[in-house]
């Protein structure tokens, strides 16, 4: 049975259809990595998992239990065993970045202060982020808070770890930096994942098998190596980064090409 | 044209009904979230203290100007008519009945309610709350009970610091301005009030307290839209919440005076 089992998925908001009947199957200990032009359906997919999104139609199950069946306790219960990064690490700023990361376990564990203290400690040092406990978010860069982010959602030992957009808007040696952060993580802690990115190097870095939303339809859910040489012009333009072909319904004119030809 | 009309009706009572609805479920898992665990108490201290002791400055300097410009319109009032001794009395139960518990609820919601709008505003556009509920965390457990139970407790406090400004402002201007004797102030001040007074004031300012601290909330919970979005919610708190507690002072005042 897969860890994380989608079926049928739907979703629209108004008129606007974003997820139309998506399928995926995780399995555990497996690192799926969704890729997607940008608006179509992955952060809702993420959403819908965690239980933040009601599907329209179809269902969205961990470890066998339908997501929008559950009263809130149980949600509750199945939600301290995932861990959500978000795109924005989406820290507490009030609190400082200890307080984030010992949030959880304050609140649903009952270990002593030192204990909190020496599991904090814990994760910050597999993401890279020792020593930084007395800082607030506000004094953090992008990659930094993104690496608390980690740390907090791993600070309960979860066995799902979901990543929305976990490299967008960084520069390419901390987008590499997150990538082996998240590798590091599937290897040290075993979890089952889901990634969401628009980084292909990280994207083949991290993942057991790759699959790419278009038009709120999973295209395609398959190893890295078969992935690459998937015949669809959509996956192929998505891996060449063109802007010609079928991704982009009306892509803009390439003005400069067009004067130098009129000239 | 009619049609229109009709449509344009249909759907203005179908928001209204919606948002009602909105607002009543969300006060009454509140209600409910006050007993489940776990409990914060440092979370708790923290609303006390922004909600109350923060708060003491502006509930002071308004009371004392207040309660003096009353006390300067009685005594102008009254002698009109020959019977300044009449000021201190009346003054005594407007500051108690009415002035202490709408002045301290109206500067409360501008300055606690806005300031909770803002803040939840702000976590909700930044996914802090999503954080929460991901963090297996219920944010109406976690940010709507604090600043309840702080509200709840502290407006009626503030209430009674209100109403002991109030004294000092009208013995301001009836003693020292006006020349009344200050051990006839001091009698006259309390002479037509009754214990009933007091629970009136205490029952308002409880009220005015959920309503400051469920609006703001609830404003905050529901923002949309980015910066656009945080900027509108304390101002649609203020609105709002300032609106219910002078309705609600006139249904109240009405009911308790029975």
């Amino acid at each position: 049975m897969p860890v994380i089992d989608v079926v049928d998925l739907s979703k629209a908001f108004g008129t606007k259809v974003v997820l139309a009947k998506v399928n995926l199957q995780v399995e555990e200990g497996e690192s799926l990595v969704v890729l997607g032009g940008s608006g179509s359906g992955k952060t809702v997919l993420l959403r819908t998992i965690m239980g933040l999104l009601t599907p329209d139609s179809g269902q969205v199950s961990i470890e066998g239990k339908i997501i929008a069946e559950l009263n809130r306790e149980e949600l509750s219960n199945i939600r301290k065993s995932i861990g959500m990064c978000f795109q924005m690490a989406a820290l507490f700023d009030s609190m400082t970045v200890f307080e984030n990361v010992a949030f959880a376990l304050r609140r649903h564990t009952k270990m002593t202060e030192a204990e909190v203290a020496a599991r904090v400690d814990e994760c910050l040092s597999m993401v890279g982020m020792k020593d930084t406990d007395k800082l607030k978010p506000a004094e953090l860069s992008g990659g930094m808070k993104r690496r608390v982010g980690f740390a907090r959602a791993i600070a309960l030992k979860p066995k799902i770890l979901l990543f929305d957009e976990p490299t967008t808007g960084l520069d390419p040696v901390m987008t590499d930096v997150i990538g082996r952060i998240i590798l590091d993580l599937k290897q040290e802690l075993g979890v089952t994942s889901i990634t969401i990115t628009h980084d292909l190097k990280s994207a083949f870095m991290i993942a057991d098998r790759i699959a790419l939303l278009f038009q709120g339809e999973c295209l395609a859910c398959e190893t890295p190596e078969v992935f690459k040489v998937n015949p669809n012009p959509v996956i192929q333009q998505f891996l060449r980064g063109d802007a010609e072909g079928p991704f982009l319904q009306d892509p803009p004119a390439p003005k400069r090409k067009a004067k130098e030809a009129s000239a | 044209m009619v049609l229109d009309f009709f449509d344009k009706v249909g759907t203005g009572v179908l928001k209204g009904v919606d948002t009602t609805g909105d607002f009543a479920v969300l006060a009454g898992r509140t209600f409910v979230a006050i007993f489940a665990r776990p409990f914060d108490g440092k979370n708790l201290l923290r609303q006390f203290q922004a909600v109350g002791v923060n708060s003491l400055p502006v509930v002071l300097l308004t009371s004392l100007a207040v309660s003096m410009v009353f006390a300067v319109q009685l005594a102008f009032g009254f002698k009109q008519f020959q019977a300044e001794g009449l000021a201190s009395q009346v003054e005594g139960l407007a500051v108690m009945r009415e002035l202490a518990p709408v002045i301290t609820g109206l500067m409360l919601a501008g300055r606690v309610g806005s300031a909770m709008a803002a803040e939840l505003g702000t976590m909700q556009v930044t996914e802090q709350i999503d954080a929460l509920e991901c963090l297996a965390t219920d944010p109406i457990h976690y940010l709507f009970v604090p600043r309840l139970l702080a509200s709840m407790l502290m407006v009626p406090l503030l209430t009674l610091i209100s109403v002991y400004i109030g004294f000092w402002g009208g013995y301001l201007i009836l003693v020292g301005v006006e020349g009344q004797s200050a051990v006839v102030f001091s009698s006259e001040f309390y002479k037509l009030l009754a214990f009933r007074d007091l629970r009136i004031a205490l029952y308002k300012a409880l009220v005015f307290g959920m309503i400051i601290a469920l609006v703001g909330c609830w404003k905050g919970y529901r923002t949309q839209g980015g910066a656009e979005g945080v900027g509108n919610a304390p101002t649609s708190s203020v609105v709002t919440s300032s609106l219910w507690i002078l309705v609600s002072d006139f249904f109240l005042t009405k009911l308790l005076l029975v």
